[in-house]
Order: C-alpha cells, then sequence, then structure tokens
C-alpha cells in the first residue's frame, strides 16, 4: 500500500516531545515517525530513540582492503623479483611501510566518501510531507504511515497543539 | 546568615533564548549579510582576476620553458608548497577546535573550510611537477629503497605523492560539503534567486531528520580525522621528494613534520586573517568577535614558539656534528646566500610573534593578531623561496649521485626569479584568494547552523550574587 507523511510543526521542544509521546500512545512504533530541525538537537531531547549508525564500518573495511591491496603490491613485485639486495630480506619492512600506510589511508578516504554517499539515503528526489519553516527555527514532528492510518496520525500531532495546520506530503 | 535553607530567596535561572523567534533571527540576520554583495567587494574580484589570470601567463609560458633546467623551477615549487602550507592547512582551524568542542570556533570554522575549495587550485598546480620530478634511476637516495629492493618503480614518489595530493582534496571537499548541507538546505527553503536554485541542487534533499544530523556529525569527525592524517602525510611527501631529497647530505628525519608543523602554524595565521577580513568588511562585527581572536591568538603564538623549537632541533645537530656535508648544508640553507632572508624569515614566523603575542592586550585585540599573523604569512612564504629555491638550485646541478654536498659545490647566490616566476606567485596566491571570495557568494561564510546550535547550549544564570554566562558541552 502506498505510504503517505503527515507533518506537524511546533515552536516548543516540548511540544515536539508530547506529540512523540502521543504517537505513541496511538500506536506508532519508532521508525514510522521523525523529528526534523534546523538545528542538530542532542540525542533523546524529545524523547525519540538515538539513531543507530554503522559510520565506522566503513573507514575500517576501506583500511583493511586498502592496507591489503598495498600488501599484495608490494609483497607481490618483491616477491616476483626475489632478489636479495645488501643481505636485506627479500620482504622488507620499510620499504613496504609507506605503501601500507596510504594504502589503509586511502581506502579508508575512499570507503568513507562512499559510506556519506551511501548512507546519507541522499540525493532525497520526494520531499515527503516538508515545510521551509523547519530550516527558519520549527520543530517539526513526521509520521509515514498507511493511508489509512494517516487521522490517527494527524490527531496525535494535533493533540500537542501543533503551530498551524497539519501538512501532508507523499513518499 | 541564612540559618534555614527556606529562608533564601531563589534567584530563577536566566533561560536561554533558544525561541522560534530567536532561531529565525540568527538565519535572517547572517543570510542578510550573506545576499549582500558590495561593489567593493567585486572590485577585488576583479583585481583578484586580472592577477590570476598573469598567474595563467605566467604558468604556460612556465611550461614552454620545458623542464630541462630544472634550477629554474625553485620559484614555482615553493610558490606550490606555500599554497599546500597555507590554504590547505587553514580547515585544520575548524576540525581541531571542533572536535574538541570549543564554542569560540564557530563563527569561523566555515571559513577555515572554505580554503579546502582552493585545493583544487593546488592540484592544477602540482601537475607539471610530476613531469619536474625526476625519476629515482637519476640516483638520488630516497626513501623507496630503489635499487636496493627489487620491484620499486622508478615513478614511486610521482604515483604515491599524486594519489595523496587527490585524496587530501577530496576529503577537503567532502568536509566543506559535509559542513555545509544544512546551510544549502536553508538556502533552498530562504534563500533568493541562483542562490536558493543552487541551495536546492546541492542540498539534495537535506530535511534535518535526528538521524541526518547524527550522521552528518559522525562523519565530519570521520573526514576531519582523516584530514588531519593526510594533511601531515602529503607535508611528508611535500617535504621529502620536492626538497630534501635534492640536497645531497640533508638527512634530517625532523625536517617533514617541521614542514607539518610550518603548515599549521601558517594555517591558522591564513584563518586569522581571513576572519580579520570577514570581520571588518565582510559585515560580519557582530559575530566575530575578541574571543576568536583570542582563541586563535593563544594557537599562533604556541605554534610560533614550536617554530623555534622544530628549527632549532634540526639546526642544532647540523651545527653541533660539524660534519662537511653537514656544514655544507647549513652554508646553503641558512648561513650562505640565504642569510639576509633567513634572519627576515626568524624575525617574521618567531621572534615578532613571540614579543608580541605574550602580551594579553595585543593577543586580546583585533588587530594585534591580524598585524601578525601577516607577518606569519609573508615570513612563511619568504621561507617556502628560501628552501625551494635552493634545493632547486642544487637540484640543477646534477649532484644527486653524490653522498654529500661538498663546500664548494654550494650556490654563492640566490637564483633570480624570472618574469613568469613574479607572475605565477603573485596570480596563484591572487587565485586562491579569489576562489575563496566567490564561494563566499553561495557558502555563508559564516555557518548557520553551528550559530544557531550555540543558542542551545549559552544560557545566563544567577551565581550567588552575580550573574554568569554557562556553555553547555554539545555532543
Amino acid at each position: 500500500m502506498a505510504k503517505r507523511s503527515v507533518l506537524g510543526l511546533y515552536s516548543e521542544e516540548d511540544s515536539a516531545a508530547d506529540a512523540l509521546d502521543n504517537l505513541r500512545e496511538a500506536g506508532f512504533e519508532e521508525g514510522d515517525y521523525e523529528i526534523l530541525t534546523g538545528v542538530p538537537y542532542p540525542e533523546g531531547t524529545f524523547g525519540e530513540a538515538e539513531p543507530e549508525h554503522k559510520l565506522y564500518r566503513w573507514p575500517l573495511i576501506g583500511a583493511a582492503c586498502g592496507f591489503t591491496i598495498a600488501l599484495l603490491i608490494t609483497a607481490g613485485t618483491e616477491l616476483a623479483y626475489p632478489l636479495i639486495t645488501g643481505g636485506k630480506p627479500i620482504l622488507s619492512i620499510p620499504a613496504m611501510a609507506i605503501i601500507m600506510y596510504e594504502g589503509s589511508m586511502l581506502g579508508a578516504i575512499i570507503f568513507t566518501i562512499i559510506g556519506i554517499i551511501f548512507e546519507s539515503r541522499l540525493p532525497r528526489i520526494f520531499m515527503g510531507a516538508y515545510s521551509e519553516k523547519i530550516t527558519e527555527g520549527h520543530i517539526g514532528v513526521t509520521v509515514t504511515t498507511e493511508e489509512t492510518r494517516t487521522d490517527i496520525a494527524e490527531t496525535a500531532l494535533n493533540k500537542a497543539g501543533t503551530d498551524g495546520e497539519i501538512i501532508r506530503g507523499w513518499e | 546568615m541564612v540559618n534555614n535553607p527556606g529562608d533564601r530567596v531563589l534567584e530563577p535561572y536566566v533561560e536561554t533564548d533558544n525561541s522560534v523567534e530567536t532561531r529565525k533571527a540568527v538565519s535572517d540576520g547572517l543570510l542578510g549579510i550573506h545576499n549582500i554583495t558590495s561593489n567593493r567587494f567585486w572590485q577585488f574580484a576583479a583585481l583578484f582576476g586580472i592577477m590570476f589570470i598573469f598567474g595563467i601567463v605566467g604558468f604556460v609560458w612556465k611550461l614552454s620553458l620545458g623542464f630541462d633546467d630544472k634550477s629554474t623551477w625553485g620559484y614555482y615549487v615553493a610558490v606550490f608548497a606555500f599554497l599546500m602550507t597555507t590554504s590547505s592547512a587553514a580547515p585544520m582551524v575548524a576540525i581541531a577546535p571542533r572536535i574538541a568542542n570549543s564554542h569560540w570556533r564557530r563563527p569561523i570554522s566555515r571559513a577555515a573550510e572554505i580554503w579546502t575549495l582552493a585545493g583544487c587550485l593546488n592540484l592544477i598546480l602540482y601537475i607539471p611537477l610530476i613531469w619536474l620530478l625526476p625519476s629515482l634511476e637519476n640516483g638520488r637516495r630516497s626513501l623507496w629503497f630503489y635499487g636496493q629492493q627489487e620491484g620499486v618503480p622508478a615513478y614511486s614518489p610521482h604515483i604515491w605523492a599524486t594519489l595523496a595530493i587527490v585524496g587530501l582534496v577530496l576529503l577537503g571537499l567532502s568536509l566543506l560539503w559535509l559542513s555545509t548541507l544544512p546551510d544549502f538546505a536553508v538556502l533552498r527553503d530562504q534563500g533568493e534567486g541562483w542562490k536558493k536554485k543552487w541551495g536546492g541542487k546541492l542540498a539534495l534533499g537535506w530535511r534535518g531528520t535526528s538521524a541526518q544530523w547524527n550522521w552528518q556529525h559522525h562523519r565530519m569527525g570521520v573526514v576531519g580525522a582523516f584530514y588531519f592524517m593526510m594533511l601531515v602525510f602529503v607535508h611528508f611527501f611535500i617535504s621529502v621528494e620536492f626538497l630534501m631529497v635534492h640536497v645531497p647530505g640533508w638527512i634530517d628525519s625532523l625536517y617533514p613534520i617541521t614542514h607539518a608543523h610550518n603548515a599549521l602554524q601558517a594555517g591558522v595565521a591564513t584563518v586569522m586573517l581571513t576572519m580579520f577580513f570577514l570581520r571588518q568588511f565582510g559585515g560580519y562585527k557582530d559575530y566575530i568577535g575578541l574571543d576568536q581572536f583570542w582563541g586563535l591568538g593563544k594557537l599562533l603564538l604556541a605554534l610560533s614558539l614550536l617554530w623555534f623549537w622544530f628549527w632549532f632541533s634540526s639546526f642544532n645537530v647540523f651545527w653541533y656534528g660539524g660534519k662537511p656535508s653537514e656544514q655544507a648544508v647549513l652554508e646553503l640553507l641558512v648561513k650562505g646566500p640565504y642569510l639576509y632572508l633567513f634572519i627576515t624569515i626568524f624575525i617574521l614566523v618567531f621572534i615578532l610573534p613571540w614579543f608580541t603575542m605574550i602580551w594579553n592586550p595585543v593577543r586580546r585585540s583585533v588587530w594585534g593578531p591580524a598585524i601578525l599573523a601577516t607577518s606569519v604569512l609573508i615570513g612563511t612564504l619568504l621561507d617556502r623561496i628560501r628552501l625551494y629555491v635552493a634545493s632547486w638550485d642544487v637540484a640543477g646541478r646534477s649532484m644527486a649521485k653524490e653522498l654529500e654536498m661538498k663546500m664548494q659545490d654550494v650556490p654563492t647566490k640566490i637564483q633570480t626569479p624570472g618574469y613568469e616566476d613574479i607572475f605565477i606567485m603573485v596570480g596563484f596566491i591572487a587565485g586562491s584568494i579569489l576562489i575563496f571570495m566567490l564561494a563566499t557568494r553561495l557558502i555563508p561564510a559564516v555557518n548557520l547552523w553551528e550559530q544557531k546550535e550555540m543558542l542551545l547550549y549559552k544560557a545566563e544564570i544567577q551565581f550567588h550574587r552575580t550573574k554568569v554566562t554557562v556553555m553547555g558541552k554539545s555532543r
């Protein structure tokens, strides 16, 4: 079933927090609603669940890949020409260290940038229920749900004292 | 004396004014300044534009002269190193205090980050250096174990230095975009004309959900940390591959980090001067105040003192060691033809900042730190000229295979810059400033969302018989 979104705007933080309480009481779950703000509030300000992130996996995986590739490049070339020079071992760490460090860095950087693009869920083509008042300073509570439940969501949002009309949007 | 606690007159907390109206007022105020482009701005932009055209002429002229005579390329490499030392290091002023949760950096962090755009110009300037840098086959001693370890490509420095510099530029652009994303959304929603259009395109549908803010906060931390690591690594490459290896006998394990330190000092000076101009001429007087000059002034003082420590640590080893090769290196870089230049540099980047910035009235002023920042930047440019012109002068004398430079091999006079060198130096420095200026027409020079975030963490409370400002710790 197609989903719709509704948005209530609030001037006060407590009203937005009340709206989340009302939504939970009305049977909506975390993930059905989101807080929209123009400022990064501390996590949990509105009683919402702290967002989980897997941000550190990207650079770590990237660094591991980069390190492995660098190790293969250096060790591979050295083993391909196994000549002992100056009494040094064929696989000499000092000769490999710079490339392995840079390989790890580049892998981490490339994966971080890919992670930024992938995890941001951007670009978002359809904005859904949104208001320009959010970047002005209002706090938005948006609910994304089946069309049949939008009335329940609107009632819950209105009960907390919205600042203006409820805004509806497509997802 | 109050014996019964109930008799105390309890003063109410004076809460922070974090209302919708205040948040809107902050946005409107900053957007109002951002939307005004004065005639003076365009006059200076035109001036820097003309200078940049001269720079491009010099660039083409220099390329047409070829790469055979390496001794004439010192000034070109010096200006590249200077830009990498200043514009590429400036974002550290945003990264380090943000990680440390310092509030004073809020009005200046964006200005520091915009300098990452000048990294694109540095990349253009770097391209000819790939052809200029000789392959390892010329016999110079390097970090690459060429000739000692089988399988090392002769163009290792070219490959890895290029990747490192490209990585730094990409990280810089990512950092700037991440930081500006919420402000692009403000431009999309509240902006006008072409700024609204581009804000919409670059905001990519940012809505400001808790997850997006969380994601942006952590990503900026990760990218910032990588930027710092890569900056140090790039300076390691520049100082080794484009400087030290061309002077036989210049063996100094400390110098690469000295080069990186110089970048931090010059980066702070660059941001100091930028915020001075934004305050005095950009209309941001109400946002950039003494706190910012004081905070950054302390950093500049500390980094200027460190300049001496780094320089003396290297100098002492060479001077005390006194081997013929070490004496020749000192003759080249300090005591010989560059002596007066070195004394000037010593005064500009160490003596002047030290003896003036130790005084609180100078540090806690607007003009004092700005003048000292100018002194540090001029000194750093001269320092880059001293080191790179001297080294490439030696590189042009085909001494790469020598284990050490002899005293009679030390050049006796400073290479004179050609007209094309002067064009490049003036033009590309002007080009960096031009890129910064033009970028501020789209990107707000003072961070909107960080200024609004400040409202959440600042409150004035009653403390016994007085009122004090309490700054909360953000995430």
